[in-house]
């Protein structure tokens, strides 16, 4: 890393010193000096571009890949954070951001660089002669005034254009997630054509935005041909009455049109900004407070949950739960009264704002990653399935644990079973819950946290998986957050949520008679056809 | 590279804009007057002017080269209109694409917004690229042909110093295009693998966090981190290389010509204006037109090259029946021999499937999830085309019909309800354009939709954004569409999964005395329990009989649905729930 730096520091301005020279180099050649210097500052500037050429990559690709296992591991290490940025966002910095800012310093580099070079340029024309650089400055200035009024302009072309390209493209989102729809419809000519409908707008938008550019160009080209051509007339004048030899004619030629590269360095300044910003967002990240890892381990144990004067400011607590090993404790409560903040909590994803969350005695907080992997594990209403094929997504899990989550069945028509690439699966809730159950029995820890895990397959399927899953799991200690009757039923406490207060903590069968208590399981009745027109068939 | 699906896309859509191309040549060309000139005036400038004591003169050449001057930006201004009327074409023709592809696809795939931004992206790029190129690239052709023709015309002398160089350059230039390309596009793809990766990682933080599955993930992404980083560096190796062909076709040609100079000027083969002249193209023509062509130029096409290939790859669209058998007698819905997989060494969804609808029955489907229940929706409404054994209605095979008569002899309603920016009116007629209002009322009536309908303020309201509406409220609008349909068979595949218990049996009651067949993918049992048959989907078989018949036949479908019976809770006023007969 730091070799291609230097390497990059000094092949940049040993590539512009050479291009600098050049004007010179021509000049006193041909006014019948040695072709030497020349050749040798074609040479060394050939050398340099190309070390310049291998080292700016290197260094951007270095600082990129830095920056992003750096930005990798925190956002791993923070685990989920309500309120962090957004999924899409950190993505986006990851890809995007960090790839910017590993141009930082070649941007920098060539951007100073390319300043001086030009800087150098109006030097050497005021070597020459005076009246040269106030030649080329007669032409310059308005050219700074024609770049700012073309920012403007730019701008809000450009805005109206990408208005009308966000409007396409909702259009295209919305068509795709109902496409089945719209094959079931014969639909799909009428549908093409309702999602292009912005396209005229879009090309109106696009010849606006070529108006504007249009209109700069022209300018510009006037305008560097001025300056040229105002310091041409000053060298031949300057050639005709001897203080100017006809090398030198053609040297201040050269230099006038590297002075002019000035304008070019706007793209230069603008890539400097944009690595700066790129720097600053991921920065942002990284400055997140990580907790630092704990360096316990799990001591022998029946893997009793215990949380201590938990609390969630405003949202949940502050509540004292004690789940004994290998008991079940139900979740229940209306929504939005903390049961999955409280499940949450409870397996250490969501730091409490006070309070302690102990596994067999030991805080969740202290143990090493490993055995806080093997302390608690859950199982979520909307798994997302991490890594590239079926197999590794599932940790490993055996035919066995398959199995019993009932996920065996439609794992087996998949195309290529446990090598089935997880991009291309398009499984149901359901499917996707029977994963997430078969990975949380690949991890085996002490404590399950069961969140909804259930929720979204049939009651056929769920009774299976619930049965299948009693036995695997026996011994085990386990949260579930229940909103089926059944669930509550067969835990052997129910934790009766409100508002984030824990209400009661008896089983069942007790809390049944309070229809305060059914009425917080009230979404689970809804489920059941409570009315049922008769069948139509004969009967 | 010339041979490349993204060229082949290129070529045949700037064919559809040949005039304005032609155009944006010619004023190239003019463009390209000062290029040609240049020399040539200065050496006159020099020469016959400023050397020869006669400073005017020298004035009046430099004064015709701010003619040609302002003829070149006059010129610039002329082309930008002919460069928009290539561009944007070319832009809204891949857009088309894009959006034709996307739509053509028979399942929704990929990671749908992220894909369509990237698309969005993609698209972009490709008319910045081009349009750019298309001001650059001829430009600097243009320009090293004219300064060719300048040093033809203004001393020969020096054309054997300057062109073996510059042809050089261009051939090992030409050499080295094959393997950037392959890098460019190697960047390309690691790039999008990190962000692959990266997304699917950053999606799943809390899973991850709950698996303690960090280090095998941060593993796996640095993986693909590192391998991107070593493909940037790759690619920076061989444009490294690329900087000689600059140094060999740009430069070498000013030296040579410099260092035969002062024999030249002795020998009488060239004034010293005409070295003037000769310094100025090769200084400031030829060299930075190598240079911007091996430099931007170079990447720029070369990115052009890999955006362009991604685009020209996208599936096409399928070709739809153009015609097909009618149907023939009534519309009695049958399958027979039906079998499908999903891939070749997987089991098959079901096999030997047997149905046979009379014109209005109404048919249940129920078993557990991934038993190929909207499979069986996907086959009978034609969607797909059955893999072994066939599916009639009305004695012709959905799928072989054109697309309006199909949808006009099923209606498929999936569990994703599809509602678009338009009116209330023109989402409920879109199966049906000519139902007058009052129809749509009636339906609405009927399916339990009229508080939604008065909210949204009528048919003539309109719905800016379909995604403000509720899960339910859009599957509710999608039913009144679908009720609304001519076709005499309607499939509703889960198409009431939003709704709760009552709204979906009102929904359900309606379809069901609406004359023609329903067939309902069941999402609660409540549904089988409204039907005349139920069909029992699992492993790979199908049993159809009456609901209480198959709870004496199936097990599994008595254990269905006593399940479900024993999931309500115990009922304190003993309200009890009698199935079926």
């Amino acid at each position: 890393m730091r070799g291609w730096v230097i390497v990059l520091s000094v092949a940049v301005p040993v590539e512009a010193a050479a291009t600098l020279a050049l004007p010179g180099a021509v000049g006193v050649a041909i006014d019948g000096g040695s072709a030497l210097p020349l050749a040798a500052v074609l040479l060394v500037g050939a050398l340099a571009g190309a070390f310049a050429t291998l080292a700016g990559p290197a260094v951007a690709a270095d600082t990129t890949v830095g920056l992003r296992l750096r930005l990798l591991r925190r956002v791993l290490d923070r685990g989920p954070v309500p309120g962090g940025p957004a999924t899409g966002d950190l993505t986006a910095r990851l890809v995007g951001s960090a790839a910017d800012a590993g141009g930082a310093l070649p941007s920098r580099i060539t951007a100073a660089t390319a300043l001086l070079t030009s800087l150098g340029a109006v030097l050497g024309l005021a070597l020459l002669s005076p009246w040269l650089a106030a030649a080329f400055f007669a032409g310059v200035l308005p050219g700074v005034v024609l770049i700012r009024l073309f920012l403007r302009d730019a701008a809000q072309a450009f805005t109206r254009y990408q208005q009308v390209q966000s409007e396409l493209a909702a259009r295209l989102t919305g068509a795709l997630a109902g496409l089945r729809s719209i094959h079931a419809a014969g639909a799909r000519e009428a549908e093409t054509a309702r999602v292009l409908a912005p396209l005229p707008r879009l090309a109106e938008a696009g010849h606006a935005l070529w108006q504007t550019q249009r209109r700069t160009v022209w300018q510009a080209t006037l305008l560097v041909a001025l300056v040229e051509l105002s310091v041409l007339s000053t060298a031949g004048l300057q050639l005709s009455n001897g203080t100017l030899r006809p090398g030198e004619l053609a040297a201040a030629a050269g230099w006038a049109a590297l002075g002019l590269g000035f304008f070019e360095q706007v793209e230069a300044l603008a890539g400097v900004a944009h690595a700066r910003a790129g720097r600053d967002r991921v920065a942002e990240l990284l400055a997140l407070p990580a907790p630092p890892p704990g360096g316990r381990d799990l001591p022998a144990g029946p893997g009793e949950l215990t949380l201590i004067g938990v609390s969630v400011e405003g949202l949940l607590g502050p509540l004292d739960l004690t789940v004994p090993g290998g008991r079940t404790v139900a979740l229940v409560g209306r929504s939005g009264s903390g049961k999955s903040l409280l499940a949450a909590v409870a397996g250490g994803l969501r730091a409490p704002d006070s309070g302690l969350v102990l596994v067999d005695g030991v805080p969740l907080t202290e143990l090493t990653p490993g055995q806080r992997r093997l302390a608690v594990g859950y199982a979520f209403e909307r798994p997302v399935l991490v890594g590239a094929t079926v197999g590794e997504a599932l940790e490993g899990a055996a035919a066995t644990e398959t199995r019993a989550a009932r996920a065996d069945g439609f794992l087996a028509r998949m195309p290529l079973g446990d090598d089935t690439p997880t991009t291309e699966l398009r499984l149901s809730g359901g499917e996707l819950q029977r994963l997430g159950l078969a990975r949380l029995l690949a991890q085996r820890p002490r404590v399950m946290i069961l969140d909804d895990a259930t929720s979204s397959l049939d009651l056929a399927t769920e009774h299976q998986v619930t049965e299948a899953l009693a036995l695997a799991t026996a011994g085990r200690t386990r949260l579930v957050v229940a909103h089926r009757p059944g669930a509550a039923a067969r835990a052997d406490l129910v934790a009766w949520l409100d508002g984030g207060r824990l209400r009661a903590l008896a089983p069942h069968t007790t809390l049944v008679k309070d229809p305060e208590y059914r009425a917080a399981l009230g979404p689970a009745l809804a489920a059941a056809p409570a009315v049922v027109p008769a069948p139509r068939s004969a009967s | 590279m010339t041979r490349s699906p993204g060229w082949t896309l290129l070529r045949d859509q700037l064919t559809t804009t040949r005039p304005a191309l032609v155009r944006v040549l010619v004023w190239s060309a003019v463009e390209a007057l000062p290029s040609l000139l240049s020399g040539l005036l200065i050496a006159a400038a020099t020469d016959q002017g400023f050397l020869a004591g006669r400073p005017a003169v020298g004035f009046a050449w430099l004064a015709a080269f701010a003619a040609a001057v302002g003829v070149r930006a006059y010129a610039a201004r002329a082309a930008f209109p002919y460069v928009a009327a290539v561009v944007e074409p070319l832009r809204d023709a891949l857009v088309r694409r894009v959006v034709r592809s996307a739509l053509g696809r028979a399942e929704p795939t990929g990671d749908g917004p992220a894909e369509v931004a990237r698309l969005t992206e993609q698209v972009e790029s490709a008319r910045q690229l081009t349009a750019t190129l298309l001001r650059t690239l001829r430009s600097v052709g243009i320009t090293v042909l004219a300064a060719v023709l300048g040093l033809a015309v203004l001393a020969p002398v020096t054309l054997p110093l300057v062109l073996p160089p510059l042809l050089l350059g261009g051939l090992l230039f030409a050499r080295l295009l094959g393997p950037l390309v392959d890098r460019q596009r190697a960047v390309v793809l690691a790039d999008e693998r990190v962000a692959a990766e990266a997304g699917l990682a950053f999606a799943g933080v809390r899973d991850i966090t709950a698996c303690g599955a960090q280090a095998r993930v941060e593993r796996s992404v640095g993986a693909a981190v590192l391998a991107q980083g070593a493909a940037v560096r790759a690619l920076g190796r061989a444009a490294a290389l690329r900087t000689l062909t600059v140094a060999i076709g740009g430069r070498l040609p000013l030296l040579l010509v410099v260092a035969a100079a002062p024999w030249l000027v002795d020998h009488r083969q060239l004034t010293t204006g005409q070295l003037l002249g000769v310094a100025a193209y090769l200084v400031q023509q030829l060299e930075p037109a190598v240079r911007s062509l091996a430099g931007m130029v170079g990447s720029w096409l070369l990115e052009l090259a890999v955006v362009l290939d991604r685009l020209a790859t996208l599936p096409d669209p399928p070709d739809r029946p153009a015609s097909g058998q009618e149907p023939t007698s009534g519309q009695e819905v049958r399958v027979h021999g039906l079998h499908h997989t999903h891939g070749a060494a997987a089991e098959p969804v079901f096999s030997a499937l047997d149905l046979a609808l009379a014109p209005g029955e109404h048919l249940a489907v129920v078993g557990p999830s991934g038993a190929g229940k909207s499979t069986l929706a996907a086959l009978l409404a034609g969607l797909v085309p059955p893999q072994q054994g066939t599916v009639t209605v009305g004695g012709a095979a959905p799928h072989t019909l054109p697309d309006q008569a199909r949808a006009g002899l099923v209606a498929l309603l999936p569990q994703e309800a599809y509602l678009f920016t338009g009116t209330v009116g023109e989402n409920l007629r879109w199966l049906r354009p000519d139902a007058t209002d009052r129809q749509l009322t009636e339906a609405a009536e009927l399916l339990g939709a009229s508080e939604l309908l008065d909210r949204l303020g009528g048919p003539a309201a309109e719905l800016p954004d379909p995604a403000t509406l509720s899960a339910g409220e859009r599957q509710l609008l999608a039913l009144v569409r679908t009720y609304l349909s001519p076709a005499p068979v309607v499939v509703l595949d889960e198409a009431t999964c939003h709704l709760d218990a009552p709204a979906e049996a009102v929904a359900e009651a309606a379809f069901a005395v609406r004359p023609g067949t329903l067939v309902v993918i069941a999402h609660r049992i409540g549904s089988a329990l409204r039907a005349d048959r139920v069909l029992l989907l699992d492993a790979g078989r199908g049993l159809t009989a009456r609901h209480g018949d198959l709870q004496v036949l199936s097990p599994l479908y008595r254990e269905l649905v006593g399940h479900w019976l024993g999931a309500t809770l115990p009922q304190p006023d003993g309200l009890s729930i009698v199935p079926g007969p």
